[in-house]
């Protein structure tokens, strides 16, 4: 079909680097791009594959062709392939954080590139949110993609008066023992990341670069407020849901009360699916929100740069920003500044109206704090595992 | 060439993928390869040894193994022994045993989920007869410290896979063993501890290793229905491998050396005992 119409993707050349646009698009016309990206939610599986594919191909005759993988697993398989010299199975992959530390550090990533593209002008530069993945500057490296906020979720049907503060919710965990638990992985890792932030006055207290006495202050306070509530955690504290996706089950089987989503959106797109019951709505904590940027980077050796810019451009453009953000399709919120867009694609952003599941936009906006070092959650994860889960054996 | 040095060449080559996975290992526990590469360094093998983590998941692991062998083992000899007739029930009954052999141990896993969670099929059901009034009313089968719901899927998802071979067992010598025993004289108890059980033993044995090292180091399963604490030996494998710590990720490596070992100590121990069978008889 489309694949078998594209030619072999072109050997990366440095030239592309200091090629005029219009040569970027030529020369990724007839290709293949082949993305490496999470595919575990449907709602951003149907996008790629039902929005963006076909109009990549129809537009730019390019062939994007998704392979599963996030995070550490995009780092282990770039490393893999460069010690075997078989680099170039991937074009353009998915990455924030950690993962854009680590690939930094290894010198895994190709660039800069980002700023070259056109529609980066449409980019919200003043947010540093946006302009920083995780307190590292993006120098080109990546191109923003995508914003999300931590958002509790609840079911209206059973929790009438649903806290409001960190100090609250443990209020309410101690008043209704095992009707709350947290999971594993990134988002619960994120929850309690934001929990240390509240208990420490707010983000303020870890920027500006990780600092060990910062650290350490913070996550004693974390740990303390752990041991009061975990007592009354879901199953005692003694076990975790493995990842979000099993707390969204437990939370739609009636095992518990919360659940909770690194997309403040996320509510949305899951009652859609029937995964969550139409009850349920996001719940933002005043003292405890963190929101960051997701983005795209172009790994060293990539067989079709050019392709892979071409790609990132089109997913920056305010079409496919616009798509992103409908409620009914992924609900991502969108790295474009209003200001800066055409006319009639500014009105349309703004007028996109609020999901009433949906935790206002002005709410999002007003308790939204930023993510710190990568290192603070590297600890946060590692001392987690040792002190709090480990203690349960 | 000698048919003995074919045959050893033949074996390394069928060998060599695991051998390359273990040599890769090593080099990477060893910081020598791999997303931790920084020169040697025996932290990690040092840091996975001297880590209660590691020990206790592996004695998860091991108990859930051996139990759920165990388990399959017996209900597939009670399977092949009740049902080795030629008529057309026990026919279909053999048929039915195996059926759910092609199914994958993650569909096994999620149907654990389904029906032990305690808001899965067995706690509506206490639910609708009013044994339980709420989940929490319900016994903990999944995410438990002995891994009970674990155990259960695992057995179920591997009885069709042991009967499919005691049936073979008992079909190519078992009848013959029972009908010469019978002839003998041989009471019922006797047949099946002289002629029948032996069969089995004989035919399972291979099978039997198989499933102990292949659900010891079963991933989705133990995903969906394990713990947090202690945390299966797989998963504590791809979470030292997914770490957002570079340095960590050696860590993996050296759990997969712990687990190469075992598997291996299993199969010997398995060569082994068919070498001291084989002398007795």
């Amino acid at each position: 079909m489309a694949s078998a119409c594209a030619s072999e993707s072109p050997k990366p050349t440095m030239d592309v680097a200091g090629m005029p646009w219009e040569g970027i698009v030529a020369r990724s016309r007839g290709t293949v791009v082949r993305w490496r990206m999470w595919r575990g939610d449907p709602s951003i599986n149907s996008y790629i594959d039902q929005w963006v594919a076909p109009r990549l191909f129809r537009d730019y005759g390019i062939t994007l062709q998704t392979v599963d993988g996030q995070g550490a697993e995009i780092v282990n398989q770039l490393v893999v392939e460069r010690e075997a010299h078989a680099t170039g199975s991937t074009d353009l992959v998915w990455i924030n954080g950690d993962t854009f530390r680590n690939l930094r550090k290894e010198r895994l990533l190709w660039g800069p590139w980002a700023q070259r593209l056109p529609n980066a002008a449409f980019v919200d530069s003043g947010s540093p949110t946006i302009m920083r993945d995780f307190e590292q500057p993006l120098e080109g490296m990546e191109s923003p993609w995508g914003r999300v906020q931590l958002a509790l979720i609840y079911d209206t049907s059973k929790v009438a008066e649903p806290p409001r503060t960190v100090a609250e919710l443990a209020k309410w965990i101690r008043a209704h023992p095992g009707r709350f638990t947290h999971d594993q992985e990134f988002t619960g890792m994120t929850f309690l990341k934001s929990v240390m932030y509240a208990l420490s006055g707010g983000a303020g207290a870890f920027q500006n670069g990780f600092d060990e006495r910062r650290y350490r202050r913070g996550s004693e306070r974390l740990w303390s407020w752990l041991d009061s509530v975990r007592p009354f955690f879901w199953r005692r504290g003694t076990t975790y849901p493995a990842g979000v996706a099993d707390l969204h089950r437990l939370f739609a089987n009636g095992e518990i009360d919360f659940t909770m989503s690194y997309n403040q959106n996320e509510v949305v797109t899951k009652i859609r699916q029937g995964i969550l019951p139409p009850t349920s709505r996001a719940l933002v904590l005043r003292d405890a929100s963190i929101a960051n940027s997701h983005y795209l980077g172009i790994p060293l050796g990539a067989r079709n740069p050019a392709g892979a810019m071409v790609v990132a451009n089109f997913l920056l453009s305010p079409a496919a920003q616009f798509e992103k953000l409908r409620p009914e399709v992924w609900a991502d919120g969108t790295v474009l500044d209003a200001h800066k867009l055409p006319s009639e694609w500014s009105a349309r952003f703004r007028a996109i109206g609020s999901d009433p599941h949906a935790a206002p936009m002005d709410t999002l906006a007003r308790y939204a704090q930023p993510e710190i070092a990568p290192e603070y959650q590297e600890r946060l994860i590692s001392d987690w595992r040792s002190r709090i889960r480990a203690r349960a054996e | 060439m000698k048919r003995k040095n074919v045959g050893l060449l033949a074996a390394t080559f069928v060998a060599s993928p695991v051998l390359a996975g273990i040599v890769y290992s090593a080099l990477a526990a060893v910081h020598l390869a791999g997303p931790a590469r920084s020169g040697l360094s025996t932290d990690s093998i040092r840091v996975v040894l001297a880590d209660r983590v590691t020990w206790s998941g592996l004695g998860f692991t091991v108990w859930v193994a051996a139990a759920s062998t165990l388990l399959a083992c017996l209900l597939a000899m009670g399977l092949a022994f009740l049902f080795r007739g030629h008529n057309r029930l026990d026919r279909l009954a053999r048929v039915l045993a195996i059926a759910p052999l092609p199914l994958p141990h993650a569909v096994a896993a999620l149907c654990g989920v389904l029906i032990l969670s305690q808001s899965g099929v067995l706690a509506r059901m206490a639910a609708a007869v009013h044994l339980a009034s709420s989940p929490q009313a319900m016994p903990a089968l999944i995410y438990d410290r002995w891994g009970i719901g674990l155990i259960l899927a695992l057995t179920w998802k591997e009885v069709p896979f042991l009967a499919l071979l005691a049936f073979s067992a008992l079909a190519t010598s078992g009848n013959l063993l029972e009908e010469a025993a019978r002839s003998l004289g041989a009471g019922p108890l006797a047949t099946f501890r002289r002629a029948i059980f032996p069969a089995l033993w004989r035919g399972m044995l291979p099978g039997v290793v198989a499933v102990f090292t292949f659900v010891a180091g079963n991933y989705e399963a133990a995903a969906l229905l394990a713990p947090s604490a202690p945390l299966a030996f797989p998963l504590l494998t791809i979470e030292r491998y997914r770490d957002s710590a570079l340095s960590v990720r050696a860590d993996a490596y050296a759990l997969v050396l712990i687990a190469a070992f075992i598997s291996i100590s299993v199969i010997a121990l398995h060569e082994w005992i068919v070498a001291q069978t084989e002398a007795l008889t």
